[in-house]
């Protein structure tokens, strides 16, 4: 079932959470709405559920304006952020709750719901818990009810509100795998909020990024990521380095690819980006001109080693990581110097820069995470 | 409530500290527990035989069954309302919202005696509507009507008092949850809401059936104190006390102070209850 | 519904809920005291006067009111220590001494005027030894005193125990590692921070012995001018059909409830605001 968002605008007192949101969602896709908190992106999801009612603008469900439906008619499975089971209730009567309040006419009898109730416990690998109560569960467990239950009543699209949020990193990994791989089975259009942008990137089918009630760039997890729209963006999908002023001349002239699809290079206020892992670093000086920086600290990771340069004249400093064997190779301690250059810089000048009051005022001047 | 474990720069030396207890012993024993031993000792002074002649006398049942039906009008009619006034107080914000509730705890503290004044002045020989009443021929004061309202009046907040707080704590989130799996309203109040107040609720229910059985002063106002047909069951023991029958008045006061006795061992159930279930909702 | 400060509430029923609240409210409680207030402004401001202070009245208040306020001061210190124990020791029955402070609160008015009179009669089990060294008890200003300091025990406990409850250790040990004396410690830290619960406890105990009747009026004797408590003094004079005089007395009574309600609501603001967390 398809989603459409025309022109939404939601506010809260003085605070504006939604401003007119234009949005599509194809049926069947796994769509991330990514951003910072206070972005509106939980907003929108109960916005979309019929939990919050819009100002301005309309929703509509599979082509039918929804706007003025109420939210137990949108026939949407909305799953909590902490869970919301009913707490008196056993796992099983959880998830039969939706079928056993139905109409009379069209409520299924005690056997098909118990049918139905088995099927998705199966589904959601959770036949045990049938009897628990939701207090005798994991959280991860829980949320895999929370699931069940919103899907028990068939809904025609499904909305998870950070329905990770409150769970340990194993636990979230375990359950985003699990995520997708339900979707693939079942191909319910499905819209979820997060403000972990690898979670973003690694289950949706598209990225939405929110920031102050707009939508800052749609795209696929590798065009949000590889061709991020705006400064904002690129500092929020993943970690940067920021780079100006005459580094960033010196950047670019060493650069193997400069990524300038507007023809930037020449104008004022020229930012550049370059990921962490985008460096190389030698312990001579690069025949194409790379730049000279001091290490200033070494921190092996396991895997990867993260070093944090100096360069003369410029005062954030530059983090970059290369694989360990790399870095065996290079023979370099900490206080010695190094030449680098970038392998792939992106460019940003102008109006871009407005966005990076929002990159700044969330991450604080300087360079990546 | 359990005691923590105080750490040791929380303790007191033991001497302070045994005197404390003593003091506090002391103290219950001789307020408390003393006039309470009394009750029973006094109502038993006479045998056992006696004092079951007395509980079972037909003037003692005869205001007992007043008491009973005075309950059973009051307490429904105000749990509602406790229901109503949590639902709105407790799930929703609006403006004048603690204007409401300081109102709903006006009866807690106005004194009983004005609360059966109100009555009398308005339903009264001489009240704003004695001479509409009087030509209808319609008895309130002096009469069971008039004891149900003042007993309404002293008995209004006690339902509303436990819920609040108990669904304001539960949040909304799971009535939310409800909606969205297409409860009605209805639906979502009986199946989801109650059930995770329920312990509240009892005990509130329990509260204003005791405080209606065991109201004094407000009925002693707008009753009349006819022995047989406005006397409630306090009301009763007054008058056997002031007859000088004190064995029966303490063998009707052990009634009522049967009930005060379940309110407090309720109470504990209660609260036991409650922590119990606030320990499940752990995120 | 513009009352609604979220312009739109997913729950439904609020319309419903609210005006069937406001409106048992309305009949039960506000119009009766309505009636009161109307019915003292019917009888103008002279004879108002006249009657709520009379010489009897102000007698009567005295007795009410004098008496109230010093079984809340002695129920001030006692209520602290029973709540310090119960929070902070461990004894043999502690529980069942936990649940006995509510008792006074849970036992109808009139077992308890009935128990406490003849607890403290001249033949009574307290009345005998207390006798025997001149002090009566029982029909004086001082068996009404006990009384009222029976009645306003559950409040002062129940008021200071949540906050001893919920201290932290932090403050305590701080106060210890800098050299403080547990008596010092207790004086300056511990005390503050419960003195906004004490005097809410307080003006609670205080105001529900004020307006007091079956628990106090068998105890108290009822001679007029010397032992009769306001509230008797109403009934007695409702029986009498001095609808003017009760009334009046009644007005005064239900002023000083509303100031008490009031005081007791900013004492737990003040409260609320002294932890940080308005």
């Amino acid at each position: 079932m398809s989603i459409e968002v025309k022109n939404v605008s939601k506010r809260f007192n003085k605070f504006t959470a939604l401003d007119h949101v234009n949005l599509e969602v194809a049926s069947g896709e796994l769509l991330a709405l990514l951003g910072p908190s206070g972005s509106g992106k939980t907003t929108l999801l109960r916005v979309l559920a019929g939990l919050e009612s819009a100002d301005e603008g309309r929703i509509f469900l599979n082509g039918e304006d929804a706007t003025e439906d109420h939210v137990r008619e949108r026939r949407v499975g909305f799953v909590f952020q902490h869970y919301a089971l009913f707490r008196h209730m056993t796992i099983f009567d959880n998830i039969a709750f939706g079928l056993r309040v139905k109409e009379k006419k069209l409520r299924p009898s005690e056997t098909e719901i118990a049918r139905r109730v088995n099927e998705l416990l199966e589904l959601i690998q959770l036949n045990w818990v049938a009897d628990r109560f939701p207090h005798q569960l994991s959280g991860g467990q829980r949320q895999r009810v929370a699931l069940a239950r919103a899907l028990a009543v068939q809904p025609r699209v499904l909305l998870l509100d950070e329905p990770f949020g409150a769970l340990d990193a194993k636990v979230r990994q375990e359950l985003r795998t699990w995520l997708r791989r339900l979707h693939d089975e079942l191909h319910i259009t499905s819209v979820f909020v997060t403000h972990d942008q690898e979670e973003a990137l690694e289950v949706s089918d598209r990225i939405v990024i929110l920031d102050k009630g707009r939508i800052v760039q749609v795209g696929s997890p590798a065009e949000v990521y590889h061709q991020a729209i705006s400064p904002f963006v690129y500092e929020f999908i993943g970690p940067a380095n920021r780079i100006q002023g005459k580094l960033l001349l010196d950047a670019i002239l060493s650069a193997d690819h400069v990524q300038d699809a507007r023809g930037l290079v020449g104008s004022e206020n020229l930012v550049g980006y370059v990921r962490p892992y985008d460096f190389h670093i030698s312990a001579s000086p690069v025949a194409n001109g790379g730049f000279r920086a001091t290490l200033d600290q070494v921190r092996p990771l396991g895997q990867q080693v993260t070093l944090l340069l100096q360069v003369d004249g410029y005062e954030p400093g530059l983090r970059v990581q290369i694989p360990f064997r790399e870095w065996q190779g290079l023979g370099l301690t900490e206080k010695s110097d190094a030449w680098v250059n970038a392998r792939h810089i992106q460019l940003f000048a102008g109006n871009d820069l407005k966005s990076l009051e929002s990159a700044q005022s969330w991450h604080g001047p300087g360079a990546g995470i | 409530m359990a005691t923590r474990d105080f750490t040791l720069a929380q303790r007191e030396p033991n001497w302070v500290k045994w005197l404390v207890i003593s003091f506090a012993l002391g103290w219950i024993i001789l307020v408390v527990v003393l006039p309470l031993i009394l009750i029973f000792a006094q109502a038993f002074e006479e045998g056992g035989k006696e004092y079951l002649q007395s509980v079972f006398s037909s003037d003692t049942l005869g205001a007992f069954k007043r008491t009973a039906i005075i309950a059973l009008i009051v307490v429904p009619l105000n749990t509602v309302f406790g229901l109503t006034a949590a639902w709105s107080i407790a799930k929703f914000d609006f403006r004048g919202k603690n204007l409401l509730l300081t109102l709903i705890d006006i009866p807690f503290s106005v004194s009983p005696v004005i609360s059966g004044l109100v009555f009398v002045l308005l339903f009264g020989a001489q009240g704003y509507f004695g001479d509409w009443l009087f030509d209808h021929d319609i008895q309130i004061i002096f009469a069971i009507p008039g004891i149900v309202l003042a007993t309404l009046f002293v008995t209004f907040p006690f339902v509303a008092r436990e819920l609040i707080p108990a669904m304001q704590a539960q949040g909304t989130e799971e009535e939310q949850a409800a909606l969205s799996l297409g409860a009605s309203g209805l639906q979502t109040f009986f199946k989801v809401t109650l059930p995770n107040a329920r312990w509240a609720l009892m005990y509130g229910i329990l509260l204003c059936t005791a405080r209606a059985i065991g109201e004094f002063g407000a009925v002693s106002v707008v009753s009349g104190h006819i022995r047989g047909e406005t006397d409630t069951l306090p009301l009763h023991v007054e008058i056997l006390y002031n007859e000088y029958n004190f064995a029966a008045a303490f063998s009707a006061a052990t009634i009522l102070a049967g009930f005060g006795l379940v309110s407090l061992v309720a109470k504990r159930y209660m609260e036991y209850k409650i922590r119990k279930s606030l320990a499940k909702t752990g995120v | 519904m513009p009352l609604l400060k979220k312009n739109f509430s997913v729950l439904p029923g609020f319309g419903p809920a609210l005006g069937f609240t406001v409106a048992y409210l309305g009949f039960v409680v506000l119009i009766p005291l309505g009636a009161l207030a109307w019915k003292s402004f019917d009888l103008g401001w002279g004879e108002f006067l006249h009657a709520a202070f009379s010489a009897r009245a102000l007698a009567s208040y005295r007795v009410s009111f004098g008496c109230a306020l010093i079984a809340a001061v002695i129920n001030l210190p006692m209520g602290l220590l029973i709540a310090w124990a119960l929070v902070r020791y461990k004894f043999p029955g502690r529980r069942i001494v936990d649940a006995l402070v509510d008792l006074p609160f849970a036992l109808p008015t009139a077992v308890a005027g009935i128990s406490l009179t003849t607890l403290y009669a001249p033949n009574g089990w307290l009345g005998v030894p207390l006798a025997k060294i001149g002090i009566q008890v029982a029909y004086t200003p001082i068996g009404i005193t006990l009384a009222m300091i029976f009645i306003g025990l559950p409040f002062v406990v129940r008021n200071v125990q949540p906050v001893l409850e919920e201290l932290d250790p932090d403050m305590e040990e701080a106060a210890a590692s800098l050299g403080a004396s547990r008596f010092t410690t207790i004086r300056k830290i511990v005390f503050p921070i419960a003195l906004p619960s004490l005097l809410t406890g307080f003006s609670l105990a205080f105001a529900r012995a004020v307006g007091e009747y079956g628990s106090i009026v068998f105890i108290a004797g009822n001679m007029p001018m010397k032992t009769e408590i306001a509230p008797l003094l109403i009934i007695t004079e409702l029986e009498q059909y001095n609808y003017a005089a009760a009334t009046s007395i009644g007005m005064v009574m239900l002023a000083f409830s509303f100031v008490a309600l009031l005081s007791i609501n900013l004492t737990q603001w003040w409260a609320r605001r002294q932890n940080g967390d308005t």
